[in-house]
């Protein structure tokens, strides 16, 4: 296992290099500069700003400089909002996003689990129609269509929630709902079609024979098994909604980090992009090793050391 | 196996809930913070006045030298003060400065700062606090965006292009309250350029400590009307009455809290719920919402347009410029497409600057631009007899990326077609790209826009000479040079104002770019709202602003 860890390790940072690389490549093949604005500052102001940014060096040593400021984990300072530094930028804007997504993944797997056990027991009876009626349409209309129309309805409309920003458990409950949706309804539907594949298993007629109580059955028996395409899906889902969502967070005025992802390429900000780049892939290659390891604990019969050590 | 299961996860369901522990203590201390701001709230009802504002985003810098945008001027513009502040009225009034002399050449003026202008520290607002702060304004070092608007003081434009050196800038403390400008030219309209942000005082004593004295709310210290309590960055603002403003009086708001909301659907929908005391409209509801009675639109000095790319076939000819401007119906555009209220531009430069002679310089040079199908396929057809075409050169009309902006080009593209016969194609590219491409003249004809930096015509009408990094035409012509090289030196107001209008006269006839629509400002304003004063040029003012109960 250990053996089998530490090569996993080293994959992952050479998967990392790999991203940086392409990462710097791309970016700085893109035309513009952060420092292009509309009008031309003189050729002095402007030497003295890429010097500033170390944009004046020749690109293997601004490479280079980067792949240092990766090492220690200190990008410098945003080009574009030039009194705070990258660090600062991602410190402030994390925290929010990994509540945000913490809580919707929470509710998100609860409220999808509970809504695929049901359907697959109630196999084409009312409650399997509506929880699968739900599941389409949770998947099918965007967050961004249901988050204005949750403002509308609740916070407008019916005044019963703030319509924006994050300053209280209040105001978390509508970003939080437009959020799970989606997720919820992958999960809603990944549990019921594993579940009923489950159920038809020989060990659970054989529970069943045994007298076991349906409920015990399920909850003990069958949701292990049918809980491993959820595992699956779960390490994208969280690096994902961990890191921040661009369009949630601008809808609901959330202080997180989704809009550095799009805006710092929008403005050319080096340092915010390759900042907000490796923390991604970095977050996103270890929530990968996780539910790997997830499995081989979950399903015996992955054997994680053998195939490591094959 | 089993065992090692349950520890699993156990383990798991501790990190889950430590985690949501974490979360859940940030939130119990926000949730604090809310309480006290329900706090305030309840005060509100008790008489303290606070207004919801919105600042669409965190600002760049409060750093007056460096943050060169609106999301950090218009807050800005409400917690400092320069020598002038634009009145009720547009026009620059006495703020820091009580008083001041000007020279009979009209190139110095001597201002006299006020007894009782204040720092919020305490401090007095002294004369070196705008020699400090000028100075790293035009240093090469500071790098600011905004320093061309201090080439008006003698030795600005050398000093930030590294020749000459800040001794030789014409700037001089001559006391503590005295204040000297010595500009390059007589410049008439120098009361209004200092009016903004980028000629605030900085505290020297104070930056000399902390050099990032404006990026904290703890450090910030103000000479306005309004100081800042509190900024917790990328969420929300609070300003609170500066006291030791000379002119606290006149300031009847309490508070004001600035949220970042950077979506202008919510923005409104917040508004509605009663979050917010002012918003703009959504492009989507403008139609509906700008007939409304809380709605006030006022002008924005700036021009919406399309620049030729003289340099390419077919544009070369002038006379081909002219029949693609003309083919352009601006009134169906404003009417139809944008529909938020602004006013089709029949010519260049936008209505509400005002000449020495009292009269808007609109409606003194008129109307140089007009939609005019005929004549338009009347100088097509001229133009492609000049040059020899029997077929038109293709045309490629290039906008960046933007909703607003391709609505726009699509009907441009069916009026020249309709009108002229031409079908051009339509290009987008991303508006970082679509800008050095721009600026290369890498384009046929091009989106524009202009948003004026102070407030006289020349500011936009000197985009257009030769080598003008606004110019982006490939345009040059040694009259217009001339023309507006006077309009920036002649000390006879009248006179200068000739120039200019002769100057706009030959943009027109020789149509290097062509107008769409002039700016304005759209905004929702709450009922017990009143006094928000948006200049044509310039940045919103609270100082006026009240709210009553």
């Amino acid at each position: 296992m250990l053996k089998y860890i530490a090569k996993r390790l080293l994959i992952m940072a050479v998967t990392l290099w790999v991203i940086v690389t392409l990462t710097f490549i791309l970016m700085i093949s893109i035309p513009g500069s952060p420092l292009n604005s509309e009008r031309n500052t003189n050729e002095v102001v402007q030497a003295n700003l890429e010097a500033h940014y170390n944009l004046d060096e020749p690109y293997y040593v601004q490479y280079m400089l980067y792949i240092k400021s990766i090492v220690t984990f200190d990008f410098g300072p945003s080009i574009k909002q030039p009194n705070q530094t990258v660090n600062d930028l991602l410190g402030r804007g994390f925290p929010i996003s990994f509540e945000l997504g913490i809580i919707t993944i929470i509710v998100a797997l609860i409220s999808g689990i509970t809504l695929g056990i049901l359907a697959a027991l109630r196999h084409n009876g009312i409650i399997d129609y509506l929880a699968i009626s739900l599941a389409v349409l949770g998947i099918s209309i965007p967050n961004f269509v249901l988050a204005t129309l949750l403002i509308q309805k609740l916070a407008v409309d019916w005044n019963i929630l703030p319509p924006a920003t994050w300053s209280s458990p209040a105001h978390m409950v509508l970003p939080v709902i437009a959020l799970a949706t989606g997720p919820m309804a992958i999960i809603a539907r990944l549990t019921r079609s594993t579940m009923l594949e489950v159920l038809t298993q020989d060990y659970i007629k054989m529970a069943r024979a045994k007298g076991l109580s349906p409920w015990k059955i399920v909850l003990k028996h069958a949701l292990r098994n049918a809980l491993m395409p959820v595992v699956t899906i779960m390490g994208t889902l969280l690096a994902g909604i961990l890191t921040g969502t661009f369009v949630i967070e601008k809808i609901f005025a959330i202080p997180g980090m989704g809009r550095y992802f799009v805006e710092s390429i929008n403005q050319r900000d080096y340092p915010v992009i390759m900042g907000t780049t490796v923390f991604y892939s970095a977050f996103l290659i270890f929530m990968l090793f996780l539910v790997d390891i997830v499995y081989g604990i979950l399903d015996p019969r992955i054997k994680l050391h053998k195939k490591g050590g094959a | 196996m089993k065992k090692k299961l349950l520890v699993f996860l156990m383990a798991a369901m501790a990190i889950f809930v430590l985690a949501a522990c974490t979360a859940n203590e940030d939130a119990g201390t926000e949730t604090n913070e809310e309480e006290e701001n329900t706090g305030e709230e309840e005060n509100t009802a008790s008489g303290e006045k606070v207004l919801y504002m919105n600042n669409g985003t965190e600002p760049t810098s409060f750093d007056p030298a460096v943050g060169f945008d609106a999301v950090s001027w218009n807050p800005l513009n409400n917690l400092m003060e320069g020598l002038t502040r634009l009145g009720e009225d547009d026009t620059p009034q006495a703020a820091i400065a009580e008083d001041w002399d000007l020279s009979d050449d009209g190139t110095v003026y001597t201002f006299h700062i006020r007894e009782d202008a204040n720092w919020s520290n305490g401090d007095p607002v002294v004369a070196e606090d705008f020699v400090f702060a000028w100075e790293r304004l035009l240093n090469p070092e500071t790098g600011s965006a905004a320093a061309f608007l201090g080439y008006f003081i003698e030795g600005g434009e050398a000093y930030n292009s590294g020749e000459g050196s800040a001794e030789d800038l014409g700037i001089e403390a001559v006391d503590e309250k005295t204040f000297e400008v010595t500009l390059a030219e007589p410049t008439g309209y120098f009361l209004h350029v200092i009016s903004n942000p980028a000629f605030f005082p900085v505290n020297a004593a104070v930056a000399e400590e902390n050099s990032e004295w404006f990026a904290e709310a703890d450090s910030f210290v103000s000479n306005g009307p309004f100081t800042l309590e509190s900024w917790e960055h990328d969420s929300e603002m609070v300003f609170v009455k500066n006291e030791e403003y000379w002119d606290a009086d006149t300031v009847k708001l309490d508070k004001v809290h600035w949220a970042m909301v950077n979506d202008t659907n919510t923005e409104y929908q917040m508004f509605e719920a009663g979050e917010l005391d002012v918003t703009e409209l959504p492009s989507e509801m403008a139609e509906q919402l700008i007939d409304e009675e809380n709605v006030v639109i006022k002008d924005q000095a700036g021009l919406y347009f399309y620049r030729f790319n003289v340099t390419e076939e077919p544009f070369q000819n002038a006379k081909i410029r002219k029949a693609f401007a003309l083919a352009v119906n601006q009134q169906d555009i404003v009417e139809y497409v944008t529909k938020n209220g602004e006013e089709a531009a029949t010519a260049f430069v936008s209505p509400g600057f005002e000449s020495p002679s009292g009269n808007d310089f609109r409606d003194e040079n008129g109307d140089l631009v007009e939609y005019n199908p005929e004549e338009a396929k009347q100088l097509l057809e001229e133009g492609m007899e000049e040059e020899g075409y029997d077929e038109l050169p293709e045309v490629t009309l290039s906008y960046s990326t933007s909703d607003a902006h391709k609505a726009i080009a699509e009907t441009m593209q069916s009026a020249f077609s309709e009108n002229l016969g031409i079908d051009v194609v339509l290009e987008n590219t991303e508006a970082s790209v679509f800008l050095d491409d721009q600026k290369a003249l890498n384009h046929q004809l091009s989106r524009s826009s202009f948003i004026f930096d102070y407030g006289d015509p020349v500011n936009f009408l000197e985009s257009f000479i030769t080598d003008s990094s606004m110019n982006r035409t490939g345009w040059s012509n040694e009259e217009y040079n001339e023309l507006i090289a006077n309009a920036k030196s002649e000390s006879d107001e009248e006179q200068r104002w000739e120039y200019m209008y002769e100057a706009e006269r030959l943009l027109a006839e020789e149509m290097p770019i062509f107008p769409i629509h002039y700016y304005n400002q759209v905004h929702m304003y709450s009922d017990p709202v009143s006094g928000i004063v948006r200049h044509p040029v310039g940045y919103v003012e609270l100082k006026w602003a009240d709210k009553s109960e």
